[in-house]
């Protein structure tokens, strides 16, 4: 049956029919949201702005760096924006004429570029205006799932109930027993490493196998619990044990080099949404899939103010289109699903669909980083070595600030994300000083014997920090671009102080000796964490959703992805984005059937 | 992906061809280089294996081709401004080594080679000279090259990851 279909299967999909869904975009939230519809039957039409790649054949992550012409490098003329740009620049940040032949996101500075080109967007294409802001998109089958950290985090009420813990913005419409539930259905469908630690601010998930812990970690580890605060293996949204139910997949094998950044996992045992949720998705028969489908705008029913379908663009042609749809369910990511929103403009909706409250683009948040600390090992040096890369991640610090204490300088939390060992390239190697067989020897003895960990810190959601549409810059399809407006504030900078200071406090106590410690606040936007831009709430006078991420204007609109979130927390979003998308998708096929939407 | 191919084939053609080199012992320099002369190609060897020699642990940057990846890569490049720097700076050296030694780096007796390398290395984290500046550049390339190359990684660092483990390394805490 399933073979009859691929084989049958059109190019184009049948623009003519009105789909029960369509879902615009494939990442985390919409590949979620295609998961949770078509398995309960309905017939879903998916749009990806971007191409489907053969992802297998972009990633090789198992490429030894030699046998690549460059090392992993791209070719010439394909240029990465360094901080330095970020910085001293103000967007957009590549011309349509610049001397490049393509220009990227910072991300493609990092290690092994040439393996990731193709899944972030040229910037030359994707112009943005206004504030600083360090924006990594990929337009692609699965978007930013291909690369992402995959650090897994749950939030808690610590998160959901801020407000009511110390005043500051507004609850979630939600609290932890709500999405407990769906946390443990993408647990189980698409498995998580982790260790139980019965923490009440990062609650545990249904873990698969751990990865394990360095003798660095360790002793770190030990040091923190003196000081009442915790070091636990990377929970990584990763397979360590295989899933029976999806043949896409492969279980963790620990080969290394997943630290190749931006690597992927082209086994698939790190979650990515095509394997992870679409493919099996379409192997219902319910999911219809058309890529290089650039949404335009949310096309709307003049007579009931509902949403009828969306408007796209052929990428390659160029040409309009329409699909019908009964539901519309907008995951195309927290600036994307923004920009759609406003570019929807009708008669029933002047300042944009479902943005009767004004708060579309608004309240726009996400996580500072840039403070780390960097240490050395001594009882490392010179080591025999181990095989400490064959891991998805390191290992992660839990937020232990305004937990039971009010800090004075500022609210809210970060956690630290860091590794520690041997990896493919010796570390430290261009920092060491030197040349000839002392330099040699001291890179090899001390390549072990390094650990370091960065800070994420949650930034307020603040009404005045938004994204608004560019009355004169388009991008490559003539879509008017967004235009930040968009800065940290007092709060974030207090704690990134303090995030330096902790950082270096924990590794001194550890008893390691401080090579470096960072202190420089990246560019807003370098977390990848954006949120909040159309958030829930139950006062549709101050909120874009109500608690099922349905639009409190429009009720066949949903906004599945991270634009919903009502404050940022400091853990990582993907998992609650995955599980607040299937809790609502849920909801949505229950009104569905009722014919409520 | 074109170019790629041709700069393939091209490396491949280099290598079917003998050159003879004015080192004798260099079997890394079979290839054409296609950025340097003869002459600057060997000086980037030898630079090369002075800030990453061979010693009894593993080969140094001359086995592990250190000169002709920066070659190759140089020749694709298409920053004149790097490729200045480069031509500029080995000239810069041999006038280093006239200065101290009469001779160019090349015709100097191997302590004398250091020398010059230790004069270019004086003030490595804070670079004045042209030499100097020249360093940074130079070893920032051969410590990219020698630890990406097969010898680097496996020979000099030992890695043993990128291969299939059967169970994590290191302390279970669960």
């Amino acid at each position: 049956m399933n073979l009859i279909r691929l084989l049958q299967a059109p190019e184009q999909p049948d623009l003519k029919q009105t789909y029960d869904a369509i879902v615009i975009g494939s990442g985390a939230a919409g590949g979620m949201a295609a998961h949770v519809l078509t398995s309960q039957g309905m017939k879903v039409l998916m749009l990806e702005a971007g191409k489907k790649l053969d992802i297998d054949k972009e990633l090789k992550s198992t490429e030894w760096p030699y046998e690549h012409p460059r090392r992993g490098d791209m070719p010439p003329g394909h240029h990465a924006l360094s901080l330095n740009e970020y910085t001293i620049r103000q967007p957009p940040y590549a011309a349509p004429d610049s001397k490049y032949t393509k220009v990227y996101s910072y991300v493609q500075g990092w290690s092994g570029p040439d393996y990731s080109k193709n899944i972030v967007v040229n910037e030359k294409e994707h112009p943005y205006t206004g504030t600083n802001y360090a924006w990594v998109r990929a337009r692609c089958l699965g978007g930013k799932t291909n690369i992402w950290g995959r650090l897994a985090l749950r939030l808690s009420d610590y998160d959901f109930k801020a407000k009511s813990r110390d005043g500051y913005g507004e609850d979630w419409p939600i609290s932890y027993k709500d999405i407990e539930p769906y946390y443990d259905r993408v647990d189980r469908y698409l498995g998580i490493s982790g260790v139980n630690e019965n923490l009440p601010y990062l609650p545990d998930s249904i873990f698969q196998r751990p990865t394990r812990l360095t003798g660095a970690e360790m002793t770190l580890r030990n040091s923190l619990k003196k000081m009442n605060r915790v070091l636990t293996p990377y929970r990584a949204g990763v397979t360590t044990d295989g899933l029976k139910h999806n043949k896409y997949r492969s279980r963790c094998f620990g080969r290394g080099a997943c630290n190749r950044r931006t690597g992927g996992c082209d086994i698939h045992a790190a979650f990515d949404s095509p394997t992870g949720l679409i493919y099996p998705a379409m192997d219902t028969g319910n999911l219809t899939l058309r890529t290089n489908s650039i949404a335009r705008e949310i096309l709307v029913d003049a007579g009931n103010g509902k949403a009828r379908g969306v408007g796209f663009l052929d990428a390659e042609s160029g040409r309009s289109y329409e699909a019908l749809g009964r539901v519309v369910v907008l995951a195309a990511s927290t600036l994307e699903s923004a920009r759609l929103l406003l570019l929807s403009k009708s008669s029933t909706h002047p300042n944009g669909i479902g943005n009767s409250s004004n708060h579309v683009g608004h309240n726009f948040c996400e996580h500072v980083m840039g403070p780390s600390v960097t240490g050395l090992v001594k009882d490392r040096i010179g080591k025999p070595r181990t095989i400490d890369d064959g891991r998805p991640g390191g290992f992660y610090v839990p937020r232990f600030r305004n937990l039971s204490e009010k800090h004075p300088q500022f609210i809210r939390a970060y956690g630290f994300e860091g590794s520690s060992g041997n990896q493919m390239f010796p570390t430290r190697a261009q920092e060491t000083p030197g040349f000839g067989a002392e330099y040699k020897k001291k890179v090899r003895d001390y390549s072990g014997a390094f650990i370091s960990m960065g800070g994420f810190g949650e930034v307020l959601a603040r009404y005045e920090n938004q994204v608004a549409l560019d009355p004169v810059v388009k991008d490559k399809w003539g879509i008017p671009a967004l235009r930040f407006n968009y800065r940290f504030g007092d709060n974030e900078k207090k704690m990134c102080e303090d995030m330096a200071a902790t950082a270096q406090e924990m590794f001194e106590q550890a008893g390691f000796e401080i090579l470096n410690v960072d202190r420089t606040v990246l560019t807003e936007g370098w977390s990848i964490h954006e949120l909040g831009t159309a958030r829930m709430g139950a006062n549709s006078k101050a909120s874009v959703l109500n608690q099922f991420q349905q639009s409190h204007d429009v009720k066949n609109l949903f906004v599945v992805d991270g634009s919903s979130h009502v404050s940022a927390s400091c853990q990582n979003p993907t998992w609650t984005i995955m599980a607040l998308a299937w809790r609502s998708c849920d909801y949505l096929v229950s009104e569905f059937r009722k014919g409520n939407l | 992906m074109t170019d790629e191919l041709t700069r393939r084939d091209v490396l491949k053609l280099g290598a079917a061809a003998t050159l003879t080199v004015s080192l004798g012992r260099a079997e890394s320099l079979a290839q054409a280089p296609t950025f340097f002369t003869a002459d600057e190609l060997a000086l980037v060897d030898e630079l090369s294996e002075i800030i990453i020699p061979a010693d009894a642990h593993s080969p140094g940057a001359r086995a592990a081709k250190v000169a002709p990846y920066i070659d190759a890569r140089l020749a694709e490049g298409w920053d004149p401004k790097e490729k200045a720097t480069w031509r500029d700076g080995l000239k810069v050296v041999d006038q280093v080594s006239r200065d101290m030694h009469g001779k160019a780096l090349l015709q100097c007796s191997p302590q004398q080679r250091v020398a010059v390398v230790s004069r270019m290395a004086a003030r490595e984290a804070n670079p004045q000279r042209p030499e100097e500046a020249f360093f940074i550049q130079l070893k920032a390339r051969v410590v990219d090259a020698y630890y990406t190359s097969e010898i680097g990684i496996k020979q000099e660092m030992e890695y043993k990851g990128n291969s299939y483990l059967p169970e994590f390394v290191g302390f279970d805490v669960s």
